[in-house]
């Protein structure tokens, strides 16, 4: 039996391989398509599992030009003597001679973290002990300094073996842990609430679910920090002994940053189910309560456990929360940006990289292959018109108990931006001001944003509507592995990305570090999978008959895209411009390992200036980037209505 | 009156001046009916006709904004779906997924905190009697359709209920499967003496399974009536076209007797029995014809009378099988027949000369006024 699936396997494979062969023109389109996402995504994601396996050592290359002619000379009366004085220096680990016809050099390897300049030096002080006795063969001396990278598992065994860095990776699986647990709690809350109980919540739900995309993702974290920080108002009110840095912050923080994701997708479970089941379980005599516990929970539960594996993916791969309010507590996410930029640490960025990754791989599976068609929604049959039925009070109070403190938070914490934004210096001098508005770098930072949201946003859907095109309507062979890997630079955290561009493009033949394209580049792959996902379900909702249609009018195959699919799928296109624009302009986890000065974005701004403490200007600068953002949408739907284009 | 249905069996259900809109939709329009124990009511018309709501206002998920609703005497009007004594078979039989076939059968006995040795020997009471022994441990979706609709039905019946609500229950079967179910449907009322009331849009399924049909049509009841006495004479155009194929010969009333009365219509007379209704010279009336009741020969057949003879020909004949389905054009008329066992009477080819003999079951309606 296995066998004969394999060979159907491969039989299918090859007549994909032959019927694409035929095709020139869609191998051409694949074949770009393909070599972009190796280069972009796949690539810079290898090379972060290759730089974990190596380490690096410092190394001292010293070489000497000699007039002595035969080499075996040079060795007796140059290289042994250096070799004998310089093999007694202290931290190092190997050294190695090369030479041949009057170049040669000696490669001093030091253990792995020695300083470089103290191996330079003690190097030239060894020589200088022999100096006269070397001198009258050797005509110059020159020393360069160096790295070497050897392969290793050496940056793991680091990471078990030193408590800093292993309690980073579970400080970040406890919080993932912890967050995702209380957002589908409260998510499901939200939802339940929202769609089940008075409509007068519905309209206040839904603002709070959507307002959050156009906002920083940090800003809670910031607000926090107004509110429970060591200056906040809440701890000097009432004078409290500590602060809500730290583990309370950051989960906090997290949970109202995805509570809207959590409530969006649990909502549209809830919704997907209908109330056929509902009515049956009560006709069937069941209370209200025993609906929620023993049908609805029940039939939610696979869709409610994959908006958890979300949230977890989310809160393991967040980046700025963490950043502004975790304290001392160290997380993946963000430490791989520190041991990056304060200890040049590439090795051990990208060990934090693949531990970041590997929980978020796991989660992956197991929604691939073990939720995926285990969702219930109704089956069959039209929906039936059903009053909506009166939430027994023995269900609405709880619930109406459990979102209120939330909701309240979430309301306080857009108040103190504002309040944050318009006062001096909070809880030192509470007077007026709209100096922090007045900001040069943060406009410049907001006009950086907008250029390359814009950019990565016209890059994204092009490519990403082209490929889900291939991927739905045409014959390729191993279609799920470029599906794959495709997916793979929106699933893979944004430090992932930020680390590996950083190992991938600094050096030839591709070296694109520093430069304001690079960091286009990186959003525009990070979020391909948005404009992938909107181009196919808009095919999957197109009959293939209209092109057939167009085929058998004698359109060929670029013609039969360009004038009959594309105008359908434009709303694609436009729904993945406007989706990778917004999430471009409040971009933070994978851009700042690649930002330039004179090249900062408006939302890395904002974290640098809170982390300096000018949470005023973070504040002030945060509500300039929401306006930007909801004008920038504002302008486009108006544009949409006028050129009838359908965009939301 | 109040206790008894019209035929005389005592009353399970009673509907009172029930009316339900949806915005500016009529969906229920002062609707006051009274169901007889014991009996299985099809409530049938067209998709938007108001059926499916009435049905769940009696289930109680819709709530009716006037009218009230009595079960077995008790008002229930107000009273919650879970605490009516009723129970509905779901049009897509909404099993729940998650729970194996057994679980689904004991749920309602569960909910009503039956000892869990009570609730197994029940559910395999119920398994037995849908005929689906041995299948309790499976899941929902492990079944055929037509197994699904049977847990469908025994978790309904789970519950004793004074009255059984269909909604729609075979629409997802295929045809074959659908007329079987629906005799078993029929056997299982019959032996258990059940009140049932049956909802569906299919007219032959209708008119195959009830005691009774309830015909409606945008909100309201157009007749109430057994399946011959509406087949046979319904009270207007919409139902006589509603349960089946049907000529209309519109006409004029010239000559009556006591027991008969002559239809002119074109040039033919047509000699029927006098309707129920008052009726004068000079009544504008329409014959109401299926077509399996008009007759068809030969033209060159002497036929002896002219009395209920129309000559036509035959535009278009249609082999369906069982039936000749003929359409003749005769004078301004366009006239259906359905000739049944068409190989032992013969065919009429297209383009012939035929003459139309309507003798038998001609129903006699006013001439609406539009």
């Amino acid at each position: 039996m296995r066998g004969f699936f394999r060979n159907r396997y491969l039989q299918n494979s090859a007549d994909d391989i032959r019927h694409f062969m035929r095709n020139p023109g869609l191998m051409a389109v694949t074949a770009v398509l393909l070599v972009l996402i190796l280069i972009f995504i796949v690539y810079p994601i290898g090379s972060v599992l290759i730089k974990s396996f190596s380490v690096s050592y410092p190394t001292v290359t010293l070489r000497y030009e000699t007039s002595v002619a035969a080499s075996a000379d040079v060795d007796r009366l140059v290289t042994h003597p250096l070799l004998g004085v310089l093999k007694n220096l202290q931290g190092l680990e190997s050294a190695r001679a090369t030479g041949k016809s009057g170049s040669f050099a000696i490669h001093l390897r030091f253990q792995r973290d020695w300083d470089d300049l103290k191996g330079l030096n003690d190097t030239k002080r060894s020589i200088s002990a022999i100096q006269g006795q070397v001198d009258p063969h050797v005509r110059k001396f020159t020393y360069r300094l160096g790295k070497e990278s050897v392969n290793s598992i050496a940056s793991y065994r680091d990471f078990f073996s030193n408590s800093y860095y292993y309690r980073a990776l579970r400080n970040s699986i406890v919080l993932a842990l912890v967050s995702t647990a209380l957002v589908t709690f409260f998510a499901f809350c939200f939802a339940y609430l929202g769609l089940k109980g008075p409509d007068f919540l519905k309209g206040a739900l839904r603002v709070m679910g959507l307002i959050p995309l156009i906002a920083p993702p940090f800003i809670f974290a910031l607000a926090l920090i107004l509110i429970g920080g060591r200056m906040g108002i809440f701890t000097k009110l009432l004078h409290l002994p500590f602060n809500i840095y730290g583990w309370p912050g950051v989960i906090t923080a997290q949970v109202i940053t995805f509570l809207p994701l959590g409530y969006l997708m649990i909502e549209n479970v809830l919704r997907s189910l209908g109330t056929n089941l509902e009515d049956a379980a009560s006709d069937m005599r069941a209370s209200d309560v025993d609906i929620l516990f023993k049908i609805t929970i029940p039939l939610a539960a696979p869709g409610i456990l994959k908006a958890g594996l979300l949230v977890f993916l989310m809160s393991i791969a967040d980046f700025g929360n963490p950043m502004l309010i975790g304290g001392g507590v160290s997380f993946l996410a963000t430490d791989a940006y520190f041991l990056w930029m304060s200890e040049n640490n590439l090795e051990m960025a990208a060990v934090f990289c693949v531990f970041l990754v590997l929980p978020s791989m796991i989660m992956f599976m197991i929604h691939e292959y073990i939720l995926k068609g285990r969702v219930y929604t109704t089956i069959g049959g039209k929906p039936q018109q059903s009053e909506k039925r009166r939430m027994s009070p023995k269900i609405f109070y709880p619930m109406l108990a459990i979102v209120t403190p939330l909701s309240i938070m979430i309301v306080l914490c857009f108040g103190m931006i504002f309040i944050g934004a318009f006062t001096k210096i909070l809880m030192v001098d509470n007077s007026f001001t709209l100096e922090h508005f007045q900001s040069s770098n943060g406009f410049y930072s907001l006009v950086t944003s907008l250029k390359f949201a814009f950019s990565a946003a016209l890059i994204a859907p092009i490519i990403g509507v082209t490929l889900s095109y291939i991927l739905v309507r045409k014959r390729i062979p191993f279609k799920r592995i470029l599906e794959f890997t495709a997916l793979l630079g929106f699933a893979v955290p944004g430090t992932v990305m930020g680390v590996g561009y950083i190992i991938a493009f600094n050096a030839p033949p591709l070296k694109l570090t520093g430069t304001f394209i690079i960091m286009i580049i990186n959003e525009a792959f990070r979020n391909l999978s948005v404009s992938l996902e909107a181009g196919s379900s808009k095919l999957h909702q197109i009959d293939v008959a209209i092109e057939e249609a167009a085929v058998d009018m004698g359109a060929g195959a670029f013609a039969t895209f360009s004038q009959v699919v594309l105008p359908l799928i434009s709303s694609a296109l436009v729904a993945g411009f406007v989706y990778t624009f917004m999430v471009g302009m409040i971009a933070v986890s994978a851009v700042i390992f690649l930002i330039t000065p004179g090249n900062n974005l408006a939302s890395l701004y904002i974290l640098a200036v809170a982390e300096e403490g000018f949470l005023g200007m973070a504040c002030a600068i945060s509500i300039m980037l929401i306006v930007v953002v909801a004008a920038s949408l504002g302008t486009l739907k108006v544009i949409s209505k006028y050129t009838k284009t359908e965009v939301f | 009156m109040r206790d008894m249905a019209d035929n005389g069996s005592p009353i399970i259900l009673e509907l009172q001046n029930i009316t339900k809109r949806f915005g500016d939709l009529m969906a229920v329009n002062n609707i006051s009916y009274a169901l007889a124990r014991g009996k299985l009511v099809t409530f049938v018309g067209p998709s938007g006709c108001g059926k499916t709501t009435l049905l769940r206002i009696v289930s109680g998920f819709i709530e009716p904004d006037e009218g009230r609703v009595i079960l077995d005497g008790e008002d229930i009007t107000r009273i919650r779906p879970n605490a009516r004594d009723t129970a509905m078979v779901f049009q897509n039989y909404a099993l729940f997924p998650h729970m194996t076939v057994a679980r689904n059968i004991g749920f309602g006995l569960q909910m009503m905190k039956k000892p869990k040795n009570e609730v197994k020997n029940e559910v395999e009471r119920l398994l037995d009697l849908v005929q689906l022994s041995g299948l309790g441990e499976r899941k929902p979706h492990e079944l055929s359709g037509g197994q699904q609709q049977r847990v469908a039905l025994a978790r309904a019946l789970s519950l004793h209920p004074k009255i059984l609500l269909l909604d729609e229950p075979l629409s997802n079967l295929d045809a074959n499967l659908r007329v079987m179910m629906r005799t078993e449907i029929r056997k299982l009322q019959r032996r258990l003496d059940l009140s049932i009331i049956f909802v569906t849009h299919d007219q032959e399924e209708a008119m195959s399974i009830s005691d009774l049909l309830v015909v409606m049509d945008q909100g309201v009841v157009k007749q109430v009536g057994s399946p011959t006495e509406v087949y046979e004479q319904p009270v207007d155009d919409f139902v006589a076209n509603f349960v089946g194929h049907i000529n209309f010969f519109p006409g004029e009333v010239t000559a009556f007797g006591r027991e008969e009365l002559i239809l002119k219509i074109d040039q033919v007379d047509l000699k029927v029995q006098r309707p129920a209704f008052e009726v004068a010279p000079g009544d504008r009336l329409k014959a109401v014809v299926r077509p399996e009741s008009i007759d068809i020969v030969d033209a060159q057949t002497s036929t002896g009378a002219d009395q209920n003879v129309m000559e036509g020909q035959i535009e278009v004949a249609m082999y369906i099988g069982s039936v000749m389905r003929y359409t003749i054009t005769a004078g301004d008329q366009t006239v259906y027949v359905d000739e049944s066992d068409p190989q032992y009477q013969g065919i009429f080819q297209e383009g012939k000369a035929v003459k139309l003999i309507l003798k038998k079951r001609i129903h006699l309606l006013k001439v609406q006024e539009a």
